[in-house]
């Protein structure tokens, strides 16, 4: 197919029914189980995932857990709550926070935090980690700020190095990964699949943790970009309010979206530009397109290359002798 | 100053490597020497070992991506490095 702005058009109904075909023969043939388990995040990706899998096996096989915790953003538990009523299924309401607490995922973050900023206090400042703006208006390379945002308005960044960041991270992680052990109890208990909710932009650009939601049993929706995720999730009846949220991670009490988080441009031109990285359009064709420089489609390419290769391990099994 | 450059990449970055493996002027990020997290670990070696700040703006692959530049970057700061 040419390339041009409508390359990511999918047509709805087709891809509908052949993701369900997909989660029917994965889920009974397969794993020859009774249902999917689904966390639900209030987001756009677990609703749409949810959605398929109802129309795939029905809502009385599909069970939706929503997992909370203190630092979640306030709207995630009454959109996922309204989703799961559209769609008919059955909910488990799970709030993380005393797991996360005993774990010390808060008390860990807190260390950190004041060594960069003394004053700061968790139960009245919100955090978020993020990027430099639009790498296609910067050449900054990828380096994480922390910044606290005080109840008065005042924020302060402070540049990550290597050791906070990589205690913050692990910390975070935790929260993803304690909601794979939930779902796998649900799935087990039940003797139903984990359903996976990564789609293809977060899966090739390793914007997902490692046996968290990373950890499932199937991926249907992995093929697509974000930008069809949304179009998908839209023709399926994804209730507005989803449709319209900013993708987000929501692990951080600050808000922050995907895109200052992690993927430092608009979905709409990400994918786009993931699409034409990945099928070696020219690079001629990219700039009359999307009516970018050189310059800027290279630092694109780069940042995704250099993103693909440090996340290599996040889509394969791990390495070892077997043959 | 560029063998302790060097011999940060190499401790660091290629410890499966040869020193004359290293070409000063391979570029880090296209090759994959350095990925994004490895580039928070060079900023806190060059912070820590020649003593400068680096400012938000200057954190870009001309000043970065390879010993060369990154001997160019340190003369800018006021560092004295040795020649090639």
């Amino acid at each position: 197919m040419d390339f041009s702005k409508k390359v990511l058009k999918i047509e709805t109904e087709a891809e509908a029914e052949r993701i369900s075909r997909f989660i029917r023969e994965q889920v009974l043939a397969r794993y020859k189980r009774k249902g999917v388990v689904v966390g639900i995040s209030g987001g756009v990706d677990s609703a749409l995932m949810a959605a398929l899998s109802v129309r795939a096996l029905g809502a009385e096989k599909v069970l939706g857990l929503i997992m909370p915790e203190k630092e979640s953003s306030p709207v995630s538990e009454p959109y996922g709550r309204e989703q799961a009523q559209a769609l008919g299924i059955q909910v488990e309401y799970i709030d993380l926070t005393p797991l996360l607490s005993a774990l010390g995922v808060y008390e860990k973050k807190t260390r950190v935090i004041r060594r960069l900023c003394g004053d700061y206090e968790p139960d009245r400042d919100k955090t978020k980690i993020s990027l430099p703006g639009n790498l296609l208006e910067r050449a900054e390379l990828n380096v994480f700020s922390l910044t606290v945002e005080k109840p008065d308005g005042t924020a302060h960044s402070f540049r990550l190095g290597p050791e906070d960041f990589r205690s913050i991270y692990a910390a975070q992680n935790i929260k993803t990964r304690m909601r794979m052990i939930q779902l796998y109890y649900h799935g087990e208990k039940n003797h139903y699949v984990v359903g996976g909710t990564t789609n293809r932009t977060e899966m090739e650009q390793g914007f997902f943790v490692k046996y968290g939601d990373g950890g499932v049993d199937i991926e249907p929706i992995a093929h697509l970009y974000k930008t069809q995720v949304l179009q998908l999730a839209r023709s399926m009846g994804v209730i507005e309010r989803i449709l319209k949220r900013r993708p987000s991670p929501d692990t951080w009490s600050g808000e922050v979206g995907d895109e200052e988080f992690y993927f430092r441009m608009p979905f709409e031109i990400l994918d786009l530009l993931l699409y034409a990285w990945n099928h070696g359009v020219a690079k001629d064709r990219i700039r009359e397109v999307l009516g970018l420089r050189d310059e800027q489609i290279d630092r694109a390419f780069r940042d995704f290359e250099s993103k693909s290769r440090a996340t290599w391990h996040l889509r394969c099994v791990a390495p070892s002798l077997m043959s | 100053m560029r063998e302790k450059i060097r011999e940060f990449i190499l401790s660091r970055f290629m410890l499966d490597a040869k020193p004359e493996d290293l070409k000063d002027g391979i570029s880090f990020l296209e090759t994959g020497v350095i990925d994004s997290t490895g580039v928070v670990e060079l900023l806190a070696f060059l912070e820590a070992e020649f003593e400068i700040e680096v400012e938000d703006s200057e954190i870009v692959p001309e000043n970065l991506d390879s010993v060369d530049s990154l001997c160019r970057y340190l003369e800018s700061k006021g560092v004295t490095v040795s020649p090639p």
